[in-house]
């Protein structure tokens, strides 16, 4: 029963204070206490929930018939709610300075936003059955748009409008995919393995496991529904669009990871023709991620590439079904949020402090703001995949899954996409640290701006992280993951 | 078949009114028409009914010792519709007199024009 | 004591008629009491009659002395009990929500002639849920064609003349076809009682004599209650209707005079002639691609539309489409779809008048204005209405949360268990919501987007407590809907198994 309250009160601690926020008129002080103690009381909730021992499902309400809303912490709930809450609480803690050089009226609509959609993440992360999956899913869509919205420019209205209706489409698809699972397996709820039911193995069956995969793809940013995903998450406030691209992107991936899963279970599309079309579309994806981001000015945009490209690293590892595959694909979820989150927010910082967006800008950056551009060059030596960093492990795993599970010529293409995606990503990644440190003779220093301490504290934090997690992994995090995969890969 | 024509000739002569009818109030544009057209279609019903219940060698459905009645309850059913024929004659009247002043002009694809005119 | 409970569905159809006669001769204020008071005196006078039937199934109760056949009679289940709570609540959240407009557009000394309206409508469509005899339906179907005219007629702009004269016509020659298959039923039959009909229609069908004229008279009624609520290719009044009359009446013709019709036309199904001898007659299989065809084409034309009432009305267009495709499925189904059908007219009677509603509440905050582009932020204007608007909306689409996705949602199961329409259902079903979710989602941005040019005073419209109440109870009803729907789901199974 206590775990079922721990989940309810983090589902509704940032619910409310986000309404809160939205709806009463506060000055800055107040707004800022209640935002970063509406954070920290949730990352402190889910923490404890996280460390507790439970599985158990609750039945929340009844819907109709055999719909019900139920919530469960499960290994995977444990991961993703972790996440999170702390990037939520780093986002937070870098609004408070971003946000100084917004009006002051757009404030409460954004923080207000920003807690509702925590409120939303974790609602997902903790359901305990497809359909209260999906309502979060969708729910998450609608209360993360404003924050595209945010700037009312006419770019930022498109991107919005863009955004909602690719994943309403991919929402519509999914639940094409979720109907079909209803009618096939013996109960929605989660359970590791699929419940599907021994007449379900049909090709229609198959079809609706792909499109639903399609479908949840879009707020991941796979192909083919990607194309939202460049366009609206440059537009979003920095600390909004770390979220969006380290956490709610993710949100894609967990549905993936639930229908695939837990829903219908590994054993349907192993080796059918389901399995090559995700890993041939996540491949696709990977590659074509890296070249548009290599070929990108704008910083935001590049991450935003940068973002297709790494979360179908992810989708790639999902796909291979094996042991190896899913346990790279988890440690890519948590090591790939750590540092988006970080890349992102340095972008916000540059952005804040000197206004400049086109890389070409860039040059000499180090020199001015030189503690902000360290986290950078960390974080991105760490996307890049160099040992002894976090990027490293797991696309270790990813590339060693890859060839285990197709051992002809299918694995060496793997392997190369993720080799060539690696160049590509120093290529994007790199310039920005080695003309910003090196700029040349004919540079003319500018003055130090550098970041104040709201923004350098995250961006340290989620560097050392970006660091260390690879070599220092806690143990119980390992023995989860490895738990995790052991159950649902074949 | 053809000898049904002959025989339930009140049935048919029926429909035939009744598409007459139907077709006055469709495909005509003047107002008034409709509404004759309407009231075709209605009486059309009226006779289809009527002569239905009448039956052979019966007398009206009044009691005076006869040996066999015609069915009163079509008689009954005529009634109730010619009730509601009238009161639809009357506001389907009243609404174009109040069209006629208005646009001065009993022709419904003019009237909807300058109804469309005079909104934009 | 319980036997008084027989006699409260005749009263709940005389006693608007006499609140009709007080109406005629009072005032506005006293006009607009009574019809209030005889509407919560109605739905009190339901609710233990609901309770009874849930309990014990239907009951007859003969009008007059004479029993059926030769008689005229009632049957009371649980399906007509909801559906006549539906009738007497919704006019009065929808008088409620409109008030306002109802007293600018209409002149004083002919208020008290809406609500004679307004009670003979909601006496007719409660009469049409309970009656079990054929020419009965009849007479109250043209009372409410009548009555639905004059809460049309009463708002004396052009506009809405010209609306009339066009509703009219679509309803006569709707009354006219049903009259005419109504005779026919008479004739092959020689019964009025619904009860009575089926037997013979039955024999009928075993002989296998009269094939073409029953096809006939039964293809007549479904065509003429088809103009009258609005089914493809017949929808063509209703955008002109829902724009031009004033809101409340707009709201009560979408979302509750098609239905009587509609629910009458189930009762006619499956009381009158019987689901197996319709299939002989290849008819369901015509509403079936009648109503997929009007899901499509009501929407598309709402896409194209630039009005905010007229959108709505065309997406009214597309929700009957929905429901006359449930009817239509027949098979193995035929009972979960018919089930959905009713279900998602419960939804759409909750829900259109709620569009209407905020819609009427969003222009007027903006000056009376109803193209979109005058009405461009006017959430900001008028937060309640576009909150309501916005609920509304994302209802229609199928969000999961809201009433619509749970319709969806029963639709959907319903065809999967039909095995030759499945696939068709699902793809029309999936088209339809993606054209939905076009519109509706353009319009919610639109009414939250900043207004292009600065209005000169960004003050809060301030809405009537009626208005707000109104929106807050729809609101909720269908949010309730949305979440836990099970036990109405329940009520509507059980009144369907009795309703043959």
């Amino acid at each position: 029963m206590s775990d079922l309250l721990l989940m309810l009160s983090a589902i509704a601690v940032p619910v409310v204070s986000g309404i809160a926020v939205g709806l009463i008129k506060m000055n800055a002080k107040a707004q800022k206490a209640l935002v970063l103690s509406a954070c920290a009381l949730t990352a402190v909730i889910t923490g404890v929930n996280a460390a507790a021992d439970t599985g158990a499902s609750h039945v929340v309400l009844s819907v109709v018939g055999p719909l019900e809303l139920t919530l469960c912490t499960d290994g995977v709930s444990k991961i993703f709610s972790i996440i999170a809450v702390v990037m939520w609480l780093l986002a937070a803690v870098f609004s408070q300075s971003y946000m100084r050089h917004e009006s002051k009226d757009t404030h409460p609509r954004y923080y207000a936003f920003l807690l509702v959609s925590l409120g939303m993440t974790l609602g997902m992360d903790f359901a305990g059955d497809m359909i209260t999956a999906y309502l979060f899913y969708e729910l998450i869509t609608l209360t993360t748009f404003p924050l595209v919205l945010h700037s009312m420019r006419p770019e930022a209205i498109r991107a919005a409008k863009k955004y909602l209706f690719y994943s309403v489409a991919g929402g519509f698809m999914a639940l094409f995919g979720i109907f079909f699972c209803y009618n096939n397996c013996s109960t929605l709820a989660f359970t590791a393995g699929g419940s599907l039911l021994p007449q379900g193995g049909t090709g229609i069956m198959l079809v609706a496991v792909f499109v639903a995969i399609l479908g949840f793809g879009a707020k991941a940013g796979s192909y083919p529904l990607h194309g939202w995903l460049p366009t609206a998450h440059p537009e979003a406030p920095a600390p909004a669009s770390a979220l969006l691209s380290g956490v709610i992107a993710k949100a894609g991936v967990l549905a993936i990871i639930r229908i695939v899963f837990y829903v219908v279970g590994a054993d349907l599309i192993a080796g059918t023709w389901v399995q090559y079309a995700w890993t041939g579309v996540a491949l696709l994806t990977v590659f074509m991620g890296s070249m548009m981001a290599y070929r990108e000015k704008l910083f935001k945009k590049r991450l935003a590439y940068s973002t297709v490209s790494q979360i179908s690293y992810v989708l790639l590892g999902l796909s291979l079904l094996n042991f190896g595959g899913v346990t790279g694909a988890l440690l890519h979820v948590i090591f790939h949020a750590v540092i988006k989150c970080g890349l992102f927010l340095v972008a916000g910082a540059i952005i804040c402090k000197t206004g400049l967006t086109n890389i070409d800008d860039y040059t000499g950056i180090g020199k001015r703001m030189p503690v902000t551009l360290w986290c950078f060059t960390i974080c991105s030596l760490a996307l890049i995949g160099i040992p002894p960093l976090s990027g490293f492990v797991s696309k270790w795993y990813l590339a060693s899954a890859s060839l285990a599970e197709y051992p002809g010529a299918l694995g060496w293409i793997c392997v190369a996409v993720l080799l060539v995606s690696a160049l590509l990503t120093a290529g994007y990644l790199l310039p920005v640290t080695v003309r910003g440190f090196f700029p040349g003779n004919d540079y003319k220093t500018g003055e130090r701006c550098e970041a104040d301490a709201y923004m350098l504290v995250p961006l340290i934090i989620l560097a050392v992280a970006a660091a260390l997690l690879g070599i220092f992994i806690p143990d119980q995090l390992r023995s989860l993951v490895y738990a995790i995969a052991g159950a649902v890969a074949l | 078949m053809g000898e049904n024509f002959f025989y339930n000739y009140e049935e048919v002569a029926a429909i035939l009114l009744f598409g007459i009818g139907f077709t006055t109030l469709v495909f005509h544009r003047n107002l008034i028409k409709k509404i004759i057209g309407m009231n075709i279609m209605d009486t059309a019903i009226y006779l289809f009914l009527a002569s239905m219940g009448y039956i052979d060698g019966g007398t009206a459905p009044i009691i005076d010792g006869a040996e066999t009645y015609i069915n009163p309850i079509p008689s009954g059913l005529v009634l109730t519709g010619i009730v509601v024929s009238v009161s639809v004659s009357a506001i389907m009247l009243a609404l174009t007199v109040r069209l006629y002043g208005r646009y001065h002009t009993l022709n419904l694809d003019y009237i909807y024009m300058y109804a469309q005119k005079e909104h934009e | 004591m319980k036997d008084i409970v027989f006699d409260f569905p005749l009263f709940t159809i005389i006693l608007p008629l006499l609140g009709a006669v007080i109406c005629s001769v009072a005032g506005k204020k006293v006009s607009k009491y009574v019809y209030f008071a005889v509407s919560l005196i109605c739905a009190a006078l339901s609710v233990p009659v609901l309770l009874y039937t849930l309990e014990n199934g239907y009951f007859t109760r003969a009008m007059g002395h004479f029993a059926a056949p030769f008689g005229n009679e009632i049957r009371v289940g649980t399906a007509e009990v909801l559906f006549t709570l539906l009738a007497v609540l919704l006019p009065a959240l929808s008088v409620l929500g409109g008030k306002r407009r109802l007293m600018e557009d209409i002149s004083e000394k002919k208020i008290n002639f809406y609500f004679v309206m307004l009670c003979l409508l909601q006496s007719a469509i409660t009469a049409l849920a309970y009656t079990n005899d054929l020419f009965t339906a009849y007479v109250f179907i043209e009372i409410s064609t009548l009555t639905s005219c004059g809460l049309l007629m009463i708002r004396q702009i052009g506009r809405t003349t010209v609306a009339a004269v066009r509703y009219m016509i679509f309803n006569l020659l709707g009354s006219g076809f049903v009259l005419m298959g109504i005779c026919m039923l008479y004739d092959l039959t020689g019964y009025l009682s619904m009860s009575y009909i089926k037997e013979a229609v039955a024999d009928i069908a075993a002989t296998g004599k009269y094939t073409v004229p029953l096809t006939a008279a039964v293809g007549l009624i479904v065509i003429g209650i088809g103009m009258k609520s609005g089914m493809f290719p017949f929808h063509l009044w209703m955008p002109d209707t829902y724009s031009t009359s004033t809101t409340a009446s707009a709201c009560i013709l979408s979302g509750l005079v098609s239905k009587g019709y509609i629910f009458l036309l189930i009762k006619i199904i499956y009381r009158v002639i019987g689901f197996d001898v319709m299939e002989g007659t290849g008819v369901p299989l015509v509403i079936f691609v009648f109503g997929l065809a009007g899901m499509i084409v009501g929407s598309l034309g709402a896409i194209r539309e630039n009005e905010i009432r007229r959108m709505i009305a065309y997406s009214s267009a597309a929700q009957i489409g929905y429901i006359y495709m449930g009817i239509g499925i027949g098979g193995p189904a035929a009972q979960a779809a018919v089930a959905a059908a009713v279900f998602h007219i419960f939804t759409h009677a909750l829900t259109k008048p709620l569009l209407f509603i905020s819609a009427s509440g969003l222009s007027q905050a903006s000056g009376g204005e109803v193209k979109f582009a005058a009405l461009q932020g006017s959430a900001h204007r008028n937060p309640i209405a576009g909150a309501a608007f916005t609920v509304g909306a994302l209802s229609m689409v199928g969000m999961p949360g809201f009433a619509g996705f749970i319709s969806k949602l029963l639709f959907a199961q319903a065809a999967v268990a039909s095995d030759n329409r499945a696939i068709i259902t699902l793809s029309v079903l999936a088209i339809s919501t993606i054209l939905n979710a076009i519109y509706f989602l353009r319009t919610t941005m639109r009414i939250y987007l900043p207004s292009a040019e600065p209005r000169q005073n960004t003050s809060v419209y301030k809405n009537g407590t009626a208005f707000v109440f109104a929106c807050a109870v729809l609101t909720a009803f269908n949010v309730f809907l949305g979440m836990h729907s099970q036990p109405i789901l329940d009520m509507i199974n059980a009144g369907i198994e009795t309703l043959a």
